[in-house]
């Protein structure tokens, strides 16, 4: 058990006003078994009123509109969170979380690839098939940005077999799922990483359990769940809609501390 | 030389004046703008939904029977959808298979833990029977997402009613002009306080006519996506100047193009944060999203099993005899029988569609029992059910052709069925296909009083 303060911020910045802008942030963490959050808030720029609703993932949203023009739209999220990544309470995973979801189609490779990789030891746990799937493609990936984007499927990063965060958390949740363990993508932060992070959890049956692919490394109390989801598509951190037409620029910092 | 039942049929069809009128009337239909859009090869094509004078006649006895079965079917597919988005009881029952329930690409993750205003998700049901040879009905599709097609036999009925006055005087047709009416009884039972808005994607639709018409019927704002928005959970419509609340939506555009915060992100016509309204409890959608959870082909099987379910009471209405191969007894079937039988494929993209076994090459037919034994649960499979030919009038004389009847249910403070309904007929001699989009045409179902 750890108790970390974290702040994260992202601004857009578009080329022209835009107005009419419908958006929808899922930024703060929620408590759950393995994170107690202490304290949460949400500050955008320019000012309106947020509406604050739970999705059907179980996720906090939150809901706003700005109806005048404005250029540059931002969002700084701190708080504080008590995480206990070793926590034992049972919870039952939704069975959307055994099927393949858009972004994670498993190709016929991806399926004996996992086979393959669980060949020795077929009959496991799920924590070791998760453990010996997580470290073969930590091993056989090469972490590349620029080369994937955000609507990369994982059977494409996974045959060119680079990508970041997102794209490993895609190809792990799609091999875990052929092999019939309930898995899903989560977004969130790490002490120490100046942006957001992706990973998985997997469900053994009894309980969650975090896995992060990209650093090949169980969930401890580094880390921060923020949103979750089938995939990517179901809960991205920010999404919005506007009037006026715009290339934006995205900047992203974060800054998890610990308490001692 | 005409075939003895086509000799019969003459001599059966007392409807001689309203057959004189059909070129008349599909005129005036087609100056009304009734039209079909049909994608055909990616392209699409707007065309006439030829009208036959010659009705499809309801006996009050039987129409008796198939309203209770109705209400009774519909009653049981909304508590479905309120189970499979809620406590999920009858898959942990094992009545449905979670394969099943969760398979469907209807079933909506986003619309978990919502309950829609009034605890109805499927308003407006048209269900899909068909009649057998030897007079029983059979149900063969279920559809809760946006059904079309009431304003066809609506607008028909008026046509008729003005060229052959006399056969409306002297026959006990059951009146169904109040379709307008059903339907604002039913916005304004699920109405969370606000105007009713019917939204139409736009002038451009295949359907738009019926969104127009059916917004004049039902004394509802016909409305655009673009002249609506949301805040603060509140959906309003931009009315002149000043902003109007709405209290229940009639939305006939699909569920992935509703809100691109929640649904399909690349969608560009659909109203931002619609769901935020809808999930603070601050509109009615109807139908609910997500209701594709229940009218999926894989699902289809169990809805008789639903009636019993969730009522205690044995369906009243048939479905088409159905096999899953999912189930041993049923894939042993299926593997024997596979030539006479209708295979439906469930998976949606790049599957096989909807085969006739008798239609295919032995090897085909084999290479399809293989795909069948190694995917079971991706097929489901059915008797081919002969069903009645009704006298049709076509290139001047009658000809027996196979149709079928689009039943409204209307759930709002209570269920009812809308004495009438949409019966669609093959143009095709011998063809069961009575799609619009396959070049069908329609006709009024008379409900008989006595």
């Amino acid at each position: 058990m750890r108790i970390l303060t974290y702040s994260f911020e992202t601004v857009l910045h578009m080329d022209s006003a835009v107005s009419e802008h419908d958006f929808v942030l899922r930024c703060q963490p929620m408590s759950t078994f393995a994170q107690t959050v202490l304290d949460a808030q949400t500050v955008i720029t320019p000012q309106t009123t947020l509406s604050q609703q739970i999705d059907g993932f179980g996720n906090l949203l939150q809901i706003g509109r700005i109806e005048s023009p404005h250029d540059v739209f931002s969002f700084v999220s701190t708080g504080m969170v008590v995480v206990d990544a070793a926590d034992e309470h049972p919870e039952l995973a939704h069975p959307i979380y055994k099927r393949p979801s858009a972004m994670t189609q498993p190709t016929a490779e991806m399926i004996a690839y996992a086979r393959d990789v669980l060949r020795v030891i077929p009959n496991a746990r799920p924590q070791a098939k998760a453990q010996a799937l997580s470290h073969a493609l930590h091993e056989k990936m090469s972490y590349t940005p620029g080369t994937t984007d955000v609507e990369t499927a994982a059977a494409d990063a996974f045959s060119q077999m680079s990508g970041v965060c997102q794209d490993y958390a895609h190809i792990l949740i799609a091999l875990l799922r052929a092999e019939g363990i309930p898995a899903r993508y989560v977004n969130g932060l790490i002490v120490g990483e100046g942006a957001t992070h992706a990973w998985v959890e997997f469900h053994d049956g009894v309980r969650w359990h975090g896995i992060d692919p990209t650093n090949d490394r169980a969930i401890d109390d580094t880390y921060i769940a923020i949103s979750h989801g089938r995939d990517f598509t179901d809960c991205p951190i920010e999404s919005g809609v506007f009037r006026g037409g715009a290339r934006q620029e995205q900047l992203v910092s974060v800054i998890v501390g610990s308490e001692q | 030389m005409a075939t003895k039942q086509e000799q019969e049929l003459d001599e059966q069809t007392p409807y001689t004046d309203l057959v004189e009128h059909t070129p008349k009337i599909n005129q005036q239909l087609a100056r009304y703008g009734v039209k079909f859009g049909i994608y055909k090869d990616g392209t699409f094509n707007e065309r006439l939904f030829p009208f036959d004078a010659i009705p499809r006649v309801i006996e009050a006895s039987t129409w008796k029977s198939l309203e209770a079965g109705l209400i009774q079917r519909v009653r049981a597919l909304n508590l479905y959808l309120a189970d499979v988005y809620g406590d999920r009881q009858i898959i942990a029952d094992g009545v449905v298979p979670e394969d099943f329930a969760f398979a469907s690409s209807g079933y909506l993750p986003q619309c978990e833990g919502i309950t829609p205003p009034g605890g109805i998700y499927s308003h407006i049901s048209g269900i899909d029977l068909v009649e057998g040879q030897d007079g029983t009905w059979y149900v063969l599709e279920d559809n809760l997402r946006i059904p079309s097609g009431a304003s066809y036999p609506l607008i028909a009925r008026g046509l008729c009613r003005r060229c052959d006055a006399g056969t409306f005087r002297t026959t006990p047709i059951v009146d169904n002009r109040d379709y307008g009416t059903r339907l604002k009884a039913v916005m304004d039972s699920v109405n969370t306080g606000g105007a009713n808005v019917i939204l139409t994607p736009g002038r451009y639709n295949a359907a738009y006519f019926e969104h127009a018409y059916l917004s004049e019927k039902a004394d509802a704002i016909l409305a655009e996506p673009k002249e609506l928005f949301v805040e603060n959970e509140t959906l309003f419509y931009r009315d002149a100047g000043r902003n109007l609340r709405v209290g229940a939506l009639y939305r006939r555009l699909s569920d992935e193009y509703l809100d691109p915060l929640c649904f399909c992100a690349d969608s560009l016509i659909g109203v931002p944060n619609l769901m935020s309204a809808y999930r603070a409890g601050n509109v009615a959608i109807i139908n609910a999203p997500g209701n594709g959870a229940a009218d999926d082909k894989g699902i289809y099987y169990f809805v008789p099993k639903m009636v019993k379910y969730y009522l205690g009471e044995e369906p009243i209405l048939k479905n088409a005899p159905t096999y899953l191969p999912f189930y041993p007894d049923d894939m042993a079937y299926v593997q024997e029988h596979a030539d006479t039988l209708v295979i439906k494929d469930v998976a949606e993209a790049g599957g096989y569609g909807v085969v006739f076994g008798s239609e295919l090459e032995p090897e085909k037919l084999n290479d399809l029992k293989t795909l069948i034994r190694r995917e079971p649960r991706r097929f489901i499979a059915q008797e081919v059910i002969d069903f009645k030919r009704l006298p049709t009038y076509i290139g001047g004389k009658l000809v027996p052709r196979k149709a079928d009847l689009r039943a409204f249910v209307l759930s709002g403070a209570e269920t009812t069925v809308w004495p009438s309904g949409l019966t669609r007929y093959s143009r095709v001699e011998g063809s069961a296909v009575v799609n619009s989009s396959q070049g069908g045409g329609f006709k009024d179902t008379w409900v008989l009083s006595r």
